[in-house]
């Protein structure tokens, strides 16, 4: 091997799979009992419920892809890296519904997902020569990504007891000269299944405001709430700090995988212009891939034209579903539910592997649980919460059912013998 | 941090240097754009940039827009895709290329990407590490340098010989490398020069590199748009010689660079690249970054299985007429010579003689007052490497291409030098 030049690269190696909810979950899997096919697998780790019936996608939407595919006036390189024009000036439309001003179409830059909407925020940032400020538990990508750019990270808290609120302290305790131009905040939150107030949110906007960091909302799940608690956009306070707002169609329209995002300012009072942060975007924009041009085509006609019997289905049976998780997760006596969840697909549970025999922590209870019942949750450990668990409630009702039936017969069966 | 009025002023400030990239076709092309002449109401000729999809003679076969109206109405395909992308599009992609392999490629050595483009970054970023280098091609294609300069990989630079029909110059890749160097870089068919490598040549490569102990990424993005003498081979076919890494996507030969669905193969079979590390550390970065839609990648499939031969020739047809007429014109602009009669690909490269024309400083000059003059875009060989050169696509409609060499011609009577 000497002969070769080339070979492992340290560097690259620093995000390994592990910290990933992608790469975790495939570790689980692996501990699937491949000889069990009598129970179909319940994958209740990851947030993506497409290929349920009930969680398709709809058909406006399919409609609106095809005719741009075979309108043969998509399949030229973009004119522009940012976006096609009738695109950004949808997304503008669309999410202006929800501020009390209007976003233009260059506020609005289309990216593959919102998954490389968080890449370019982390690349931005390094860029800025700063660090970043992550809520903790995290959806794991943020840190991943700063990792791989050799971002130092720092954590605040959410407060399960409160909510899962930002501790707001915590924030002030981490900034200093040096901290962080950005703090990400999830809302609705993955993977704690909250939603935040106008007033907690313009709580945060103020702290931000005086610590002179930025806010960075990762709205993926925008407008997935079925509590009492309304969907309020973080931009609603971009004239108190300057926002980068973070989303794209996979969560609301059930389609992840076909990769449309967006990466937007919501910042009234032009401070990312003037800063040069659009500046480093736009550079960075320029130099990676980008979204199928056809699929930016069809975006005006999916945005404008769903109509809101479709949304509320699908909000009805998130509900539903997050009742029955609530509901069977009570009846388990080592796992906690402090909130029951209000939004998103998820709820974060607190594990008690002291009234476990021979379950060390939420890693192991996992695997085991993989292994035993096939059923696939995610360790709270990848979110930055050991001995945690998020469960996704997006599935099949009935699979849902079955699932938290299996997780309740494992606990029974590994319950400490008083 | 200062404080105004009660609060600190804003911690952040971007420094957008920092990831400006230096040079790029579409930077150039834009420029030229903007130094038309509005009150020409003649049509633009595009010669600059290698997009014939506006073309009605370049439009793309059926099965592919309904391989995708197909895969997003199945259903299967709205899920999250594997990192490394779809088994099934991942071994048709492997059949595809097997076909002139002397191997059989399997599905694990199929990594999908979003275009060449991310095939690009995917792999110059996975390379980067404190003090390697790589080599490029001169000419070449300005993105490996962006990205390049981007991850901090040190870029140099191997020529290319006009007189040998673009063959690479394998003394300078030689006296180049060091122990620092990690790969070389070739393009197959040639963008920007519209060459195709020989089997002889692409074996006296292998067999360099291989003494360097250097891999070989061979981007064949233009793979199969052949029309000359010369065949296409692929790279891979030495694999068992050197490590190769194969990047192709289906924006060209199927003329739908807007898809943006292409892959990265390891062309490998003695399996170095997992013995060094080199293929985990692929996936790893993988895990990370964006992936292409799952119904582009449910579409593959069909495509590479289901697109007939006749729609494969007919282009080829069209795109060999083109280069002919480029190249016969050509011959009759006495400040223009192409050293090489365009072969593959869809670009080629002229040499200009500036001797022969009255005030026109360089390459830049020329094409911006080209621009400015007849409303025809050429891109200046300095975008690609070469000062002093044109790189001009010859992939448009034949009447488009006539009329714009026309142009161009018109042009040089209006600059030349008086005797």
């Amino acid at each position: 091997m000497e002969r070769w030049n080339f070979g492992a690269n340290r560097e690259v190696m620093i995000a390994p799979s592990g910290t990933t909810v992608r790469g975790v979950l495939k570790k689980i899997m692996e501990n699937l009992d491949k000889d069990d096919p009598s129970r179909p697998t319940v994958p209740l780790g990851h947030g993506d419920p497409s290929p349920f019936p009930c969680f398709r996608t709809t058909v406006l939407a399919e409609d609106a892809i095809v005719d741009a595919v075979r309108s043969a006036k998509f399949n030229s390189y973009p004119p522009t890296m940012l976006g096609l024009l009738p695109a950004r000036r949808a997304i503008a439309d669309y999410l202006s519904h929800d501020l009390p001003y209007t976003l233009t179409p260059d506020d609005v830059f289309l990216t593959m997902g919102c998954a490389q909407a968080i890449e370019v925020t982390i690349r931005v940032l390094a860029c800025l020569g700063a660090n970043i400020l992550l809520p903790r538990p995290c959806f794991p990508s943020y840190g991943a990504h700063a990792s791989s750019n050799n971002l130092e990270v720092r954590y605040f808290d959410l407060i399960p007891e409160k909510g899962w609120e930002v501790d707001i302290e915590s924030i002030e305790a981490l900034a200093d000269e040096n901290t962080g131009a950005m703090m990400v905040i999830i809302n609705p939150g993955n993977p704690c299944g909250s939603v935040y107030t106008h007033q907690q949110l313009k709580k945060i906007a103020e702290t931000a405001r005086k610590l002179g960091i930025l806010v960075v909302a990762d709205e993926v799940y925008h407008h997935l709430t079925f509590g009492t608690n309304p969907f309020v956009p973080m931009g609603v306070f971009g004239s108190i700090v300057p926002v980068l707002t973070l989303g794209s169609i996979s969560k609301r329209w059930l389609v992840p995988g076909w990769r449309l995002g967006w990466l937007v300012t919501s910042d009234p009072n032009g401070i990312l212009q003037k800063t040069k942060v659009v500046d480093c975007i736009i550079n960075l924009l320029n130099l990676i891939s980008h979204p199928p041009t056809f699929i930016q085509g069809a975006v005006p006609h999916i945005l404008e034209k769903t109509g809101d019997d479709f949304f509320s289905k699908i909000i009805d049976i998130l509900r539903e579903a997050a009742h029955i998780c609530y509901d069977r997760i009570m009846e388990i006596p080592c796992i906690t539910c402090p909130n029951k969840p209000v939004g998103s697909m998820f709820v974060m549970v607190k594990l008690n592997p002291s009234l476990l025999e021979d379950i060390i922590d939420d890693m192991d209870f996992c695997l085991k649980l993989a292994k035993e019942d096939s059923v696939i949750v995610l360790p709270g450990v990848a979110l930055g919460m050991k001995n945690w668990l998020r469960i996704t409630f997006a599935v099949e009702p009935s699979a849902l059912e079955d699932g938290l039936g299996r997780i309740k017969a494992f606990c029974q069966r590994h319950a400490k013998k008083h | 941090m200062e404080v105004v009025n009660g609060h600190k002023k804003w911690g952040f400030q971007g420094n957008p240097e920092l990831i400006a990239s230096s040079i790029s076709v579409r930077g150039v092309l834009t420029k030229l754009m903007a130094n038309r002449n509005k009150d020409d109401k003649r049509p633009t000729i595009p010669l600059g940039r290698a997009d014939p999809t506006e073309f009605p003679s370049y439009r793309t076969t059926p099965v592919a827009p309904d391989a995708v109206a197909d895969a997003t109405y199945s259903y299967n395909f709205n899920c999250y895709p594997p990192t490394v992308g779809i088994v099934e599009a991942r071994r048709a992609v492997a059949e595809y290329l097997s076909k002139d392999f002397p191997y059989q490629l399997s599905p694990d050595d199929v990594y999908l990407t979003g275009g060449c483009t991310q095939a690009i970054e995917i792999v110059v970023s996975v390379l980067a590490r404190p003090n390697a280098n790589i080599l490029f091609p001169r000419p070449g294609y300005p993105q490996y340098e962006a990205r390049a300069s981007c991850s901090k990989l040190e870029a140099r630079h191997f020529d290319l010989i006009p007189e040998k029909g673009w063959e690479v110059d394998l003394d300078s890749v030689e006296a180049l490398a060091d122990e620092n160097t990690v790969a070389m870089v070739i393009i197959n068919p040639s963008n920007p020069c519209g060459n195709v490598f020989t089997y002889q040549h692409l074996k006296e490569i292998a067999e360099t590199a291989s003494k360097l102990g250097i891999f070989v990424i061979s981007d064949e993005v233009y793979g199969h748009l052949a029309f000359g003498s010369n065949p296409f081979v692929p790279m891979g076919v030495f694999g068992s010689t050197v490590p190769v890494l194969t990047l192709g996507s289906i924006s060209k030969r199927w003329i739908v660079p807007g898809w943006r669905l292409g892959w990265i193969v390891t062309s490998d079979p003695n399996g170095i690249f997992h013995q060094s590390g080199f293929v985990e550390c692929m996936r790893n970065f993988l895990d990370i970054t964006t992936d292409p839609p799952t119904n582009m990648q449910g579409a593959l499939t069909q495509i590479l299985k289901h697109t007939k031969e006749d729609f494969y020739s007919k282009i080829l047809t069209i795109i060999r007429e083109a280069a002919d007429i480029l190249y016969d014109r050509i011959q009759e602009i006495p400040c223009l010579t192409c050293p090489h009669k365009p072969e593959g690909s869809m670009v080629a490269m002229l040499k200009l003689n500036l001797s022969l024309l009255e005030g026109i400083i360089d390459d830049v000059d020329f094409c911006m007052k080209l621009a400015k003059e007849e409303s025809v875009i050429v891109l200046p060989g300095v975008t690609v490497g070469l000062k002093n050169c044109l790189r001009i696509t010859f992939a448009v409609e034949h009447s488009a291409l006539e009329d714009g060499l026309g142009r161009i011609k018109a042009f040089y009577h209006r600059h030349a030098k008086k005797e």
